[in-house]
């Protein structure tokens, strides 16, 4: 697992350089960027159950005969299966967010993931569907944008000033989609 | 690779856990110290080949070593100190754990390389640093942390 700054590190070993001033202005930009990440991080923290529970939720309302039997969601223990994956695959995210790298995310969630879901027969259309609504949902609580009461909350200020943060998260959300298509 | 703020999301990770307030509050603190370090880092990297220098001719002085393993020293401890610099960058000892330190003793005891030339180096350097005119109090810190772990790893 990399976090932006042992990302540079294994970068300038595999040169055999130590790390210059010019290799450090990237590496300065996020330190003063990380209130927001924090914040942004912290804000996902904060409504697991809002970006998860709700993505599952929402994907299976859309497909209602997945609650019937017969249905992927059925019986409830499939649910469970899946409200339970969607919150890890949102936790892994949290992760790369913090760490600013998309390493912890293909590492630890993605590797083997779509293989272990085609092997279950989960149907990777509504799995893509719902990692679609987490990344709608984080992006609108980042930002601060969500209808509804006003969910963030921050060290740094607005989350309209988070724009560049939530567009990193969409980022991975989009890693997600990709690795399981 | 161990890393102030990978350090973290691996205990999160074994907990099964989001993010919480005291993990985000440990990554704080060292997005905190981090322009002391980069600092000391950024110096260190302009520095290296004259504090190698420096460092070298003070070992090499009172003819305790044999002159021929010279060149080799050098570069031991340019690779030492450029270990030191992604240390600093990292915020956490993972460059030189796994990099530096992880085998050494094995390897150093196989080919009957003193480690006291190593340890006098580094000692000659953390005592030579000076404030303000290498850098500033808070990145001289860091450095000679650094610098003091090496030494006890080799001792």
């Amino acid at each position: 697992m990399l976090d932006a700054f042992s990302r540079a590190v294994v970068g300038a070993d595999a040169k055999g350089a130590c790390l210059g001033s010019a290799d450090l202005a990237s590496l300065r930009q996020h330190v003063a960027d990380a209130n927001i990440r924090i914040d942004a991080t912290n804000a996902i923290s904060q409504h697991i159950s809002c970006i998860a529970a709700d993505a599952v939720s929402g994907m299976v309302c859309e497909n209602t005969g997945m609650t019937q039997p017969g249905g992927n969601c059925y019986p409830t223990r499939r649910m469970a299966a899946c409200l339970r994956d969607g919150e890890i695959i949102l936790r892994y995210v949290s992760y790369a967010l913090l760490a600013g790298d998309a390493s912890v995310l293909d590492d630890r969630c993605l590797n083997g993931l779509k293989e272990t879901y085609d092997a279950l027969g989960v149907p990777i259309q509504n799995a893509v569907r719902a990692v679609e609504i987490m990344k709608a949902a984080t992006v609108a609580i980042i930002t601060d944008t969500n209808s509804g009461p006003s969910a963030f909350q921050g060290i740094s200020g607005k989350g309209s000033d988070c724009q560049g943060i939530a567009a990193e998260a969409a980022s991975y959300f989009d890693r997600v989609i990709s690795s399981l298509s | 690779m161990k890393s102030a703020v990978t350090t973290v999301i691996t205990a999160a990770d074994a907990a099964g856990r989001f993010p919480d307030i005291s993990d985000l509050k440990a990554v704080k603190e060292s997005f905190d110290r981090a322009a002391a370090r980069m600092e000391a880092a950024e110096k260190l990297a302009a520095g290296i080949d004259n504090v190698t220098a420096d460092a070298l001719k003070a070992v090499y002085s009172d003819g305790k070593y044999d002159l021929a393993t010279r060149d080799k020293c050098a570069r031991d401890i340019n690779h030492y100190l450029r270990l030191i610099n992604y240390c600093l960058i990292a915020g956490s000892t993972g460059p030189l754990d796994e990099w530096g330190i992880a085998g050494v003793r094995e390897v150093f005891r196989t080919l009957g390389i003193p480690t006291s030339a190593y340890i006098e180096a580094f000692s000659y350097i953390r005592e030579r640093v000076c404030v303000p005119r290498d850098m500033d109090q808070q990145a001289a810190n860091e450095f000679k942390d650094l610098l003091n772990y090496l030494i006890n790893a080799l001792s």
